[in-house]
């Protein structure tokens, strides 16, 4: 990619990385028509639900520590905005100081524009809690009135000892809330990361929820490195060192793109293109790339007979019970290919494989790892869809293939598929199948789940879902055009 | 039995003349003895200047920037030449906030301090440019204005805005009670600027109400802050304005438009403004 720091805003996914999230299809002509260039987006006639990417957006930067987002917006919008940093701190024992602050927009504001409410808002937020820095959001009603944000910005950058960064994150500009990701990212590539001065034994570590944090520091530990958690409890000072990391790597692929690509490309920095560590061969895969990028393979290698040692003895003794149970995934684009891999790798059979949305390339052009991992491993074409939480779609698939389980990164899509009778596995937590000791509690939940099926028996037994037949009859993918 | 309220929007291209023609076309009206009350939709607020002579202190958006509360309609309607009532919507500074959204709120506003008062017999929307945006066709949204006049010249960038707001109340008309009373023309002393008006105004399906020449006087009038009517009651100029009030006062003729298409409007100029070029080219 070519990273513009020039411009304040970044180019959406759609844009950006040709995204789409309309599609239905098999592994094999995704992956062939990513790579000749000619797949397409299918819009729906009808769309259930979406998600705004200003949520993304915030989460990102609101998540470091001790800083203070602005969102100018009205209260609605902020009132979506969920930070999850202090529960983080609390965890890691740190203290975090975050404030999010909403402009609240009312109706004289939209007609007038705002920015000297907002001028008010920084001086009083700074004089206040001393942020370490502001960051300044927009939203869809800026966006329409055209409210100069950038402006206010430099004439507080200027102003300040402490960086003034504008994100422009207007829900409309996107159908893909990933599209937030990057443009939490690019205010911290932008505005926060300093050209290096000295390397430092760091890898770059962009996650979510970091319920892995003490396992993975010892076993970076064991290669003599530290991870530097992104971007939960992370400091201003800890970030603008970004660039002097021996690597960066990010749990899913659909996160850590443009910060990965980015630092790349401005700083040499190498990002670890490898399937994600979910899985016994992913973790192999990610550890060993790791291992050579630092020069550490020998180390690395022990590391892995360890772990191995460890565990799989006991996921061999259970795997067998897995053997034959048929599968549904609905999740984001990054963790339905490698959540596929991992179950295949399991014996289990995935028959309906759905994404949130599909970047047919990352930020370096290429297909995304894990989609060319599984082509190449997976022992059948799996059909796949491209559905942002398009749960009548998914209810469709779950009712035609009446799989032994149901996997979603999506709580409320859980629900629905247990109102089916179907028992359902959610993976929220990015770690849940993380190297051989996530594999081995993977399969005891997966197990725990499938042996007692009664409260989905029952349940189902009990419930009316709101789809008539005449929509379980119908081709899951009809509402594209 | 209450009197019929017409509610009358003019649209037009921007500087084409549109408050000058609904300024001098209300005070025309006031002299029928007609209630009027003018709404400059405008965020410049000028649009009653001239009944007013000056510019009006407090618009609506006024009062909603500063908050203030148990605003009354006093505040906002001011009585200018000859009774007609003056309202200005007022708006943002350029390019700053939404302009367009401030003509919803303003006429929210105003309805709900009940500035429509059945004594009425007209309500004037005079209306910003071309329908920019959702804001400015908010007059022919929703019940509020049910006619339209659009106010144009000879020049080709006013018959073309003029085709695009036709659009606008073809739109509005589909599902509404809103319909085009017709083309005003005021004259740029373009070539042949009747012929082409009718013409125009004929492919739009609509009717050429009334052709207001050019007169020097209506921006002498302007200098002095007054209509013509009021400054040289007297002038040929004041009667075309009384005879455009008539005009507009026994109207009949309300239409849904049919916009014509970009070609098809370039083929009305060249059929009525190229007749005389092989001529010029002369030596």
């Amino acid at each position: 990619m070519k990273l513009n720091l020039n411009n304040s805003a970044v180019p959406t996914r759609e844009n950006r990385l040709g995204s789409i999230t309309g599609y239905v299809g098999d592994l094999n002509d995704l992956v062939d028509q990513s790579r000749n260039g000619t797949l397409k987006n299918r819009e729906r006639c009808f769309s259930q639900s979406s998600g705004c990417l200003s949520g993304c957006a915030i989460g990102m930067v609101a998540a470091i520590r001790d800083v203070a987002v602005i969102y100018h917006a009205p209260s609605g919008c902020t009132l979506y905005t969920t930070i999850l940093g202090d529960q983080l701190a609390t965890r890691i024992n740190t203290s975090y100081d975050t404030h999010l602050v909403g402009t609240d927009m009312n109706e004289s504001d939209t007609v007038f524009g705002a920015l000297d409410s907002v001028r008010d808002i920084v001086y009083k937020v700074k004089k206040q809690y001393n942020p370490k820095a502001i960051f300044i959001a927009s939203s869809c009603v800026t966006g329409v009135i055209g409210e100069d944000i950038d402006s206010v910005v430099e004439e507080l950058d200027e102003e300040f000892d402490i960086p003034v960064i504008a994100i422009h994150c207007e829900g409309f500009k996107s159908r893909i809330w990933a599209s937030g990701f990057d443009i939490g990212d690019h205010a911290v590539l932008q505005h926060l990361v300093k050209p290096p001065v000295e390397k430092r034994n760091v890898i770059n570590f962009k996650n979510f929820f970091e319920s892995e944090r003490p396992q993975i520091t010892e076993l970076f530990a064991k290669l003599g490195v530290t991870p530097q958690f992104l971007y939960a409890n992370s400091t201003v000072e800890e970030l603008s060192h970004l660039s002097e990391s021996l690597a960066t790597v990010c749990i899913c692929g659909t996160l850590g793109t443009y910060l990965g690509n980015g630092l790349e490309e401005l700083y040499g920095v190498p990002y670890v293109r490898t399937i994600n560590p979910m899985g016994m061969a992913g973790f192999d895969a990610w550890f060993r790339e790791i291992g050579r990028i630092i020069g550490k393979e020998p180390e690395v290698e022990a590391l892995l007979q360890e772990e191995r040692d460890k565990y799989l003895p006991e996921i061999e003794r259970l795997k067998p019970e897995l053997e034959g149970l048929t599968a549904v995934i609905g999740m984001g684009p990054g963790y339905t290919y490698e959540v596929a891999r991992v179950l295949q790798e399991l014996g289990i059979k995935v028959v309906w494989a759905a994404a949130w949305h599909y970047d047919y390339k990352y930020d370096n052009n290429e297909v995304p790892p894990a989609l060319d991992y599984l082509q190449n491993t997976s022992p059948n074409n799996i059909e796949l869809s491209v559905a942002d939480q398009q749960n009548f779609e998914i209810m469709n698939i779950l009712k035609q293939y009446n799989p032994d389980l149901y996997f979603s990164r999506h709580p409320g899509s859980t629900v629905w598929a247990i109102k089916h009778g179907i028992s359902a596995v959610y993976v929220a937590d990015e770690y849940m199948i993380f190297g051989y000791k996530g594999t081995l509690n993977f399969i005891r939940n997966i197990l725990d789940t499938v042996r007692n099926r009664s409260f989905e028996t029952n349940l189902a037994k009990r419930t009316k879902t709101p789809y008539t037949d005449w929509w379980y009859d119908q081709e899951n993918h009809i509402m594209m055009v | 039995m209450a009197k019929k309220l017409r509610q009358v929007a003019i649209y037009g291209k921007g500087g084409i003349g549109k408050s000058t023609t609904t300024q001098n076309l209300t005070a025309g009206l006031a002299e029928l003895n007609k209630n009027i009350m003018v709404v400059g939709c405008d965020p410049k607020a000028d649009s009653t200047r001239l009944l007013l002579g000056g510019l009006h202190q407090k618009t609506v958006l006024d009062t909603v920037r500063d908050n203030r509360q148990n605003v009354t309609l006093d505040h906002l309607v001011k009585t200018g030449f000859a009774g007609i009532r003056c309202v200005e919507s007022g708006g943002p500074e350029p390019g700053v906030g939404c302009a367009g959204r401030g003509i919803i709120t303003s006429i929210d506003m105003l309805e709900n301090l009940g500035a429509y008062t059945e004594d009425l017999d007209y309500v004037f929307y005079d209306v910003l440019g071309d329908v920019v945006c959702g804001g400015f066709a908010m007059p022919i949204r929703e019940g509020k204005a049910k006619e339209i006049y659009i106010v144009a010249s000879g020049e080709m960038m006013s018959l073309y805005a003029a085709n695009n707001i036709s659009r606008g109340v073809a739109k509005y008309a589909a599902k509404g009670e809103v319909r085009l009373g017709g083309i005003i023309c005021n004259s740029r002393n373009v070539d042949r600027e009747l012929d082409l008006l009718r013409a125009f105004a004929k492919a739009l399906g609509t009717h050429l109400v009334y052709y207001v020449p050019r007169d020097n006087i209506v921006q002498r009038a302007e200098i002095n802050r007054k209509t013509v009517i009021e400054y040289r009651p007297n002038s040929g100029q004041a009667a075309e304005y009384r005879a455009l009030a008539k005009a507009i006062e026994e109207n009949d003729q309300y239409v849904i438009p049919t916009p014509i298409s970009q070609d098809d409007l370039e083929q009305l100029l060249m059929d009525y403004g190229m007749m005389e070029l092989a001529d010029e080219f002369d030596i």
